[in-house]
C-alpha cells in the first residue's frame, strides 16, 4: 500500500495479527473465580513485542482497543515476558480473545483461536468488563 | 539478578550518608547484598524519586526467606511444577524412591517440596551452596521456568 | 493420596489437609490443580430461572426440557468421571440427541488418531523409563500440564535414563512463542512461523531422508541438526500441542507421516481437561466416533454435530452442559446464540455460562466430592477417590437421575 492512512488519525489504528495462548496463573485465577478481578488482570491484555510496541508508540500499561469484524474490546498492552522478534501479538486464551474470534469454522467445528486478524489503537475507555463480554450486543 | 550500577542509577546519587553509608554507591552494594534495604534510603521516599523507588522494588523482589544460603523463593513467580523439587541433586540422593523419578517427596530429608501449588525450601544446610565444601549449584535455577528460584 | 483433577496429568501422589469439610492445603499439587482442589469461591446455587429450588426440582425441570426439546444436545463431560460420561452417552441415546465435548474444538483429531492407531504411542511411564529425545510441539507443558517436565518427561530419573536430564534426555521445542516450556528447551528451540508447522515437517521429513530442507527464511542447517537429534534418538516423543494440530487441523495425517519416517518416535496429544481422553474413548467404544456425534436409528458423526456448529448454525433448541463452559471458550460471535435457548447446566461453580441458564444444577468437584475413575492423556485408567464430604451430588448421579426421568 505505502500510504500509513493511520497516520492522518488522531489515535493512529494499525493491523495486528494475534496468536493466543495457556497461561498458568491466568488457569488457577479461572479455578477460583472466573468473574474476579484476578482472573481478568491475567486475561484482559495483548501481549507485544518490544519491537512492535515501539512501532506503534505504546507503553506498557497502556489501553487499546483491538477490533476487527467479530467484535471489540479495549485490553492493556503489556510487554512479552521474551524477547519476541514481533509481527505477532500475544493473548492468553480468554473470553477476551473469543470476542475476536471468527464464529467461520469451515463446516470442521475448529473456530481459528490462533490467528486472529485485528486493528489495535489507543484508547481511553475502560478495560472490557466481564458483564459485557457476556451479555454484552 | 541486578547489578550494583543498575542499582547505583536508580539511587539520588547525593552521597548524603543519611543510610550510614558513606557514598550512594556502596549502600547499593549492600543493598544487593540485602543487607540494607530501600527504606533505609529516606531521600528515596520522597515523592520525586517515586518512578526510581518503584524500579528499585521491582529490582530488588522481596527477599523474606532468604536463607542462610541465600536462597530466595519467589513465591509471587512459582507455578508449583516441581522441576526443582526433581532436579535437586541432593532431593534425587536423599529420596531416591520419590523426588528422584519425579513422584512427590516420600522424607523429609527433601529440600524442595510444594505446598499449596508454591515450592517451599526446607533443609537449607543440606544445600550444596551450603557449608564448607560449597559448589556454585544451579541445579533448582537452571530447571526454574519463571526464574521463581535466586540465590543472593 | 488424593488424585489431582486439575489437569489429564491426573497426578496421584497428593496429600491434602482437610479442615471442618474444607482442603485446607493440598500438597504435591502445582498451582493449577491447587486452584482445582481448593474449588472456586462461587459455588453454583440450583435454581430454574434464577429462582432458587431444590437440587430435585431441577433435576426434574432439566428433564422436561429435554423431553420436549425438538433437538436437544449435550455438551462436555470433559471434567465428569467415566461413569457420568456412560451416563450421558446413554442418555443421548435415549433421547436421540447429539452428543459433544470440547475435543472438538480441540485434541479430538489427535485423539482419534491415537484410538485408531494412526500413531505410533505409548505410555508417560514408558517416557519417563526410557525417552531420551522429547519433543513439546506447540504445546506449552509448563504452563497447561505443569507437573509433565517434573513427573514424567524431562528431569525424573528412569529406569533407562539414570543419569539425570543434562546427559540423559535432550528436550525440544518447536513453537511460534517463546513458551516457558522453550525456556527450559534452552539450546533446542525452533521458533516457528505462525501456521508454520506443516511447512517445517515437511522440511523436517526432507531433511531425514537426506534432501536439503526448503524453508522459506529459515536456517536449513537448524533443521538439518535437529534431524540428526531425532535420528539418534533411542526412544523419542513427540507431544503434540493445541499449537500444533490447530496449524495441521486440516491435514492431521502428515504428522503420522512424520511418525512413519522416525521408527523410534511416539505421538502423545498434550491434553488439558482432565478426562478428555475419557470421553473420546468412551463415546468411541460406543460409536466408533470419538465426538460431534447425533444419535438416531443409527449414531452418526458429522463436523455438523460440533459444539461450534450447533450454535453457529443455531441447529439445537436445547442444550445440556456438564463441566464445561462454552460460553467462555468458544467465540462469542457464535456462543451469544446461547442466550437464544434453554440451557441445563450442571458445574460445581458458577460460570459464565450458568449466568444465562434456564436451569442450575450444582454439582460435586470430582476428585475431591465425589469419586470415580477417568482417563490420563495417555489412557491409563486412573482411581479418583472422594476426600471430602459435601453433600453435592456427582455427575454420573445427576445425569442418572434426569436419565430416569425423561
Amino acid at each position: 500500500m505505502g500510504i500509513d492512512v493511520g497516520k492522518f488519525l488522531k489515535n493512529p489504528e494499525y493491523d495486528i495479527r494475534i496468536t493466543t495462548y495457556r497461561d498458568v496463573f491466568q488457569v488457577a485465577a479461572l479455578e477460583c473465580d472466573r468473574w474476579g478481578d484476578e482472573f481478568r488482570k491475567y486475561s484482559a491484555a495483548v501481549f507485544m513485542s518490544k519491537i512492535d510496541m515501539a512501532k506503534m508508540g505504546f507503553k506498557k500499561g497502556d489501553r487499546v482497543k483491538v477490533s476487527n469484524t467479530n467484535g471489540s474490546i479495549v485490553v492493556e498492552v503489556r510487554e512479552t515476558k521474551r524477547d519476541e522478534p514481533g509481527g505477532i501479538a500475544f493473548m492468553v486464551n480468554s473470553p477476551w480473545s473469543n470476542a475476536l474470534v471468527s464464529g467461520d469454522t469451515g463446516g470442521r467445528g475448529i473456530p481459528e483461536f490462533k490467528d486472529i486478524r485485528a486493528k489495535v489503537s489507543l484508547s481511553k475507555d475502560e478495560v472490557t468488563g466481564m458483564e459485557k463480554l457476556v451479555v454484552g450486543n | 539478578m541486578p547489578t550494583v550500577m543498575e542499582l547505583y542509577q536508580l539511587l539520588p546519587k547525593t552521597n548524603c550518608k543519611k543510610c550510614g553509608e558513606s557514598t550512594c554507591m556502596a549502600f547499593a552494594v549492600e543493598l544487593l547484598s540485602r543487607k540494607k534495604k530501600i527504606q533505609d534510603c529516606t531521600p528515596i521516599l520522597e515523592d520525586k524519586f517515586k518512578n526510581q523507588r518503584e524500579k528499585l522494588e521491582s529490582l530488588l523482589l522481596p527477599s523474606e526467606g532468604a536463607g542462610e544460603t541465600g536462597m530466595i523463593v519467589h513465591t509471587e513467580l512459582c507455578t508449583g511444577c516441581g522441576n526443582c523439587v526433581v532436579a535437586c541433586p541432593v532431593d534425587v540422593a536423599n529420596d531416591p524412591g520419590g523426588a528422584a523419578i519425579g513422584c512427590a517427596p516420600t522424607n523429609d530429608k527433601v529440600i524442595f517440596k510444594v505446598v499449596d501449588g508454591k515450592v517451599i525450601a526446607s533443609n537449607i544446610r543440606e544445600c550444596r551452596r551450603f557449608g564448607k565444601n560449597r559448589v556454585l549449584c544451579y541445579a533448582c535455577i537452571d530447571p526454574c521456568p519463571t526464574g521463581a528460584i535466586e540465590f543472593v | 493420596m488424593v488424585t489431582c483433577t486439575g489437569c489429564a496429568l491426573l497426578c496421584d501422589d497428593i496429600e491434602v489437609i482437610v479442615e471442618a469439610g474444607r482442603i485446607k492445603e493440598t500438597k504435591n499439587t502445582c498451582l493449577r490443580g491447587a486452584g482445582r482442589i481448593k474449588g472456586c469461591v462461587n459455588r453454583l446455587v440450583p435454581s430454574i430461572g434464577e429462582q432458587r429450588v431444590d437440587v430435585g426440582n431441577c433435576i426434574e425441570k432439566a428433564a422436561e426440557i429435554l423431553k420436549n426439546a425438538e433437538s436437544p444436545m449435550l455438551f462436555g463431560f470433559d471434567n465428569s468421571t467415566s461413569g457420568a460420561q456412560v451416563k450421558a452417552v446413554q442418555l443421548a441415546n435415549k433421547l436421540d440427541a447429539i452428543i459433544d465435548d470440547t475435543s472438538s474444538f480441540c485434541q479430538g483429531i489427535m485423539v482419534e488418531k491415537v484410538l485408531r492407531q494412526e500413531f505410533r504411542t505409548c505410555s508417560l511411564d514408558d517416557i519417563r523409563n526410557k525417552a531420551d529425545v522429547i519433543i513439546y510441539w506447540g504445546s506449552d507443558a509448563q504452563d497447561s500440564q505443569p507437573r509433565h517436565l517434573s513427573r514424567f518427561s524431562y528431569f525424573p530419573r528412569g529406569e533407562e535414563r539414570q543419569r539425570g536430564y543434562e546427559e540423559d534426555r535432550t528436550a525440544i521445542a518447536i513453537d511460534v512463542r517463546e513458551s516457558n516450556t522453550a525456556k527450559i528447551c534452552k539450546g533446542h528451540f525452533y521458533r516457528i512461523p505462525l501456521k508454520g508447522d506443516r511447512r517445517f515437517i515437511l522440511a523436517l521429513m526432507d531433511a531425514l531422508s537426506g534432501r536439503v530442507p526448503k524453508f522459506d527464511g529459515y536456517d536449513v542447517q537448524k533443521i538439518l541438526e535437529l534431524s540428526g537429534i531425532l535420528k539418534k534418538a533411542k526412544f523419542g516423543a513427540i507431544f503434540a500441542g493445541i499449537g500444533l494440530t490447530y496449524s495441521i487441523k486440516d491435514d492431521a495425517g502428515i504428522l503420522a507421516d512424520l511418525g512413519r519416517m522416525l521408527p523410534n518416535f511416539h505421538i502423545m496429544p498434550m491434553i488439558g481437561h482432565y478426562n478428555m481422553r475419557g470421553f473420546n474413548e468412551n463415546l468411541f467404544r460406543e460409536t466408533g466416533f470419538v465426538n460431534s456425534v447425533k444419535f438416531g436409528s443409527e449414531p452418526v458423526h458429522d463436523n455438523r454435530y460440533s459444539i461450534a456448529e450447533t450454535l453457529r448454525e443455531k441447529s439445537i433448541d436445547v442444550l445440556l452442559v456438564a463441566g464445561s463452559d462454552p460460553l467462555l471458550s468458544l467465540p462469542r460471535s457464535i456462543a451469544k446464540s446461547l442466550a437464544g435457548m434453554q440451557v441445563v447446566c450442571i458445574d460445581p461453580c458458577v460460570t459464565l455460562t450458568s449466568k444465562i441458564s434456564a436451569v442450575n444444577i450444582p454439582a460435586a468437584v470430582s476428585g475431591v466430592e465425589c469419586g470415580g475413575t477417568a482417563v490420563r492423556m495417555d489412557g491409563k485408567k486412573v482411581e479418583l477417590s472422594a476426600c471430602v464430604e459435601s453433600g453435592f451430588l456427582g455427575d454420573e448421579e445427576i445425569l442418572g437421575r434426569i436419565m430416569e426421568a425423561v
